[in-house]
């Protein structure tokens, strides 16, 4: 539905139509508030006349069990709903709607007696509303109409909104517990690691002191006969090699980067590594396994043959 | 993106004809019928009242959970289900 900005009062009046009876008061009232304060202040004094009016006539409607069809549909259209043909099975349901429409409509009144505007902008958006039903511009209220109610009922009826509410607040809150976690995490590898990834002062730190340590390793270790290994490791960086069992492989920030060293041969229960994974086997054996796999079984071959042979002697024995 | 059973897609690949009111999604053995009951024996004319009530979700929702005590889910099932019907045969 196009609406000119140039025209407030109109706008105004559309929105608040809308808004009313997708039962959104407080939004509504908001609206009114903040576009027509200036605007309406002129027919402040028409307001309260009518809405003096009005509260004796609130006051005198009828329950909606008492009223006729056609009464009914009356109030229904004075309250901004456009109802279908009120039958035996339907009418029910539209009074019903009537004094929930009463209802929140009371509420509205209450709260208007205050905002004196609310009043006026009702009465307006009646005549408004018969002059559009004049036009035939019935479609558009009633597809509007009909989206805010669908929209209404969804948002009794579905949680969705509930979660859509707690997704908005779902991303200012996001924030904190990640940052408090990158914090513990960056607390509990402090003590056991040197390297952190938001810490590289400090592992640049710790380092130093065990580098102090290493030339005394090295010394002790060139010392007592062990592993090859440790002979290639020193010259590059002897600092990873010795402690690389205790630290897990990860990039560092300093841009160290090592690679295991074999540990020495079965000392302090660590697994024996061997250069070479497993004696590799001649082509012969490996073709010799592939044949025999498709035969049958020597101990199956063994046992047909000496059930076979008694049958044979059997039969022999017989003759 | 909701996801339909697959009685909401037997229902709404073919017009209702002469299908009782359990071929509606939503509804089961129970509330079937206690349609029945109320005289809504066939899907027609469970699809009669909807149109009647102008296709008014609010008001259609309200409709079958005072005459059958449909529950939110089973509301919306069979909503759905004459709602998707309509667009494609009415």
């Amino acid at each position: 539905m196009p609406v000119l900005v140039e025209e407030p009062a109109l706008l105004s009046k559309s929105r608040l139509r809308s808004d009313f009876v997708a039962h959104n008061v407080k939004l509504h009232l908001k609206h009114i508030d903040h576009r027509n304060a200036a605007e309406f202040s002129s027919d402040e004094e028409e307001d309260v006349q009518d809405e003096a009016e009005e509260n004796p006539e609130e006051a005198e409607l009828p329950d909606p069990s008492g009223l006729t069809d056609d009464d009914l549909k009356a109030a229904l259209l004075r309250l901004g709903f456009k109802p279908g043909p009120i039958v035996a099975s339907t009418r029910a349901l539209y009074q019903k709607k009537l004094s929930r429409l009463r209802r929140s409509n009371g509420c509205n009144l209450l709260k208007g007696a205050e905002k004196v505007l609310y009043s006026a902008s009702e009465e307006e958006e009646e005549e408004e509303e018969e002059e559009e039903e004049e036009n035939g511009e019935d479609d558009d209220a009633e597809s509007g109409v009909e989206e805010d109610k669908q929209e209404a009922a969804e948002q009794t009826d579905e949680a969705q909104p509930g979660s859509s509410q707690r997704g908005d607040f779902f991303y200012p809150q996001c924030f904190l517990p990640s940052s408090g976690l990158r914090a513990r995490a960056s607390r509990n590898k402090e003590p056991g690691l040197a390297w952190n990834s938001g810490n590289a002062l400090k592992s640049s730190e710790q380092s130093r002191p065990r580098r102090s340590q290493i030339p005394a390793g090295i010394s002790r270790a060139s010392s007592v006969d062990h592993c090859p290994g440790l002979g290639s490791g020193p010259p590059r960086e002897p600092v990873i090699d010795t402690f690389k069992d205790l630290l897990p492989a990860e990039t560092t920030p300093t841009g160290i980067y090592a690679t295991r060293r074999r540990p020495i041969k079965g000392a302090a229960g660590r697994p024996v590594q061997y250069a070479y994974p497993d004696t590799p086997f001649s082509p012969t054996t490996l073709e010799r396994r592939e044949v025999e796999r498709r035969l049958v079984p020597i101990h199956i071959r063994l046992l047909f043959f000496i059930v076979m042979a008694c049958i044979l002697y059997l039969v022999y024995a017989l003759v | 993106m909701s996801s339909t059973s697959q009685k909401h897609k037997d229902f709404v690949a073919e017009p209702m004809g002469e299908k009782t009111v359990m071929a509606l999604a939503g509804i089961g053995q129970v509330l079937g019928t206690r349609l029945e009951e109320k005289g809504f024996d066939k899907a027609y004319v469970v699809l009669g009242q909807f149109l009647v009530l102008k296709k008014d979700e609010e008001l259609f929702r309200d409709w079958l959970k005072d005459t059958c005590m449909a529950n939110s889910k089973q509301q919306n099932d069979c909503f759905s289900c004459l709602k998707e019907w309509c667009d494609a045969f009415l």
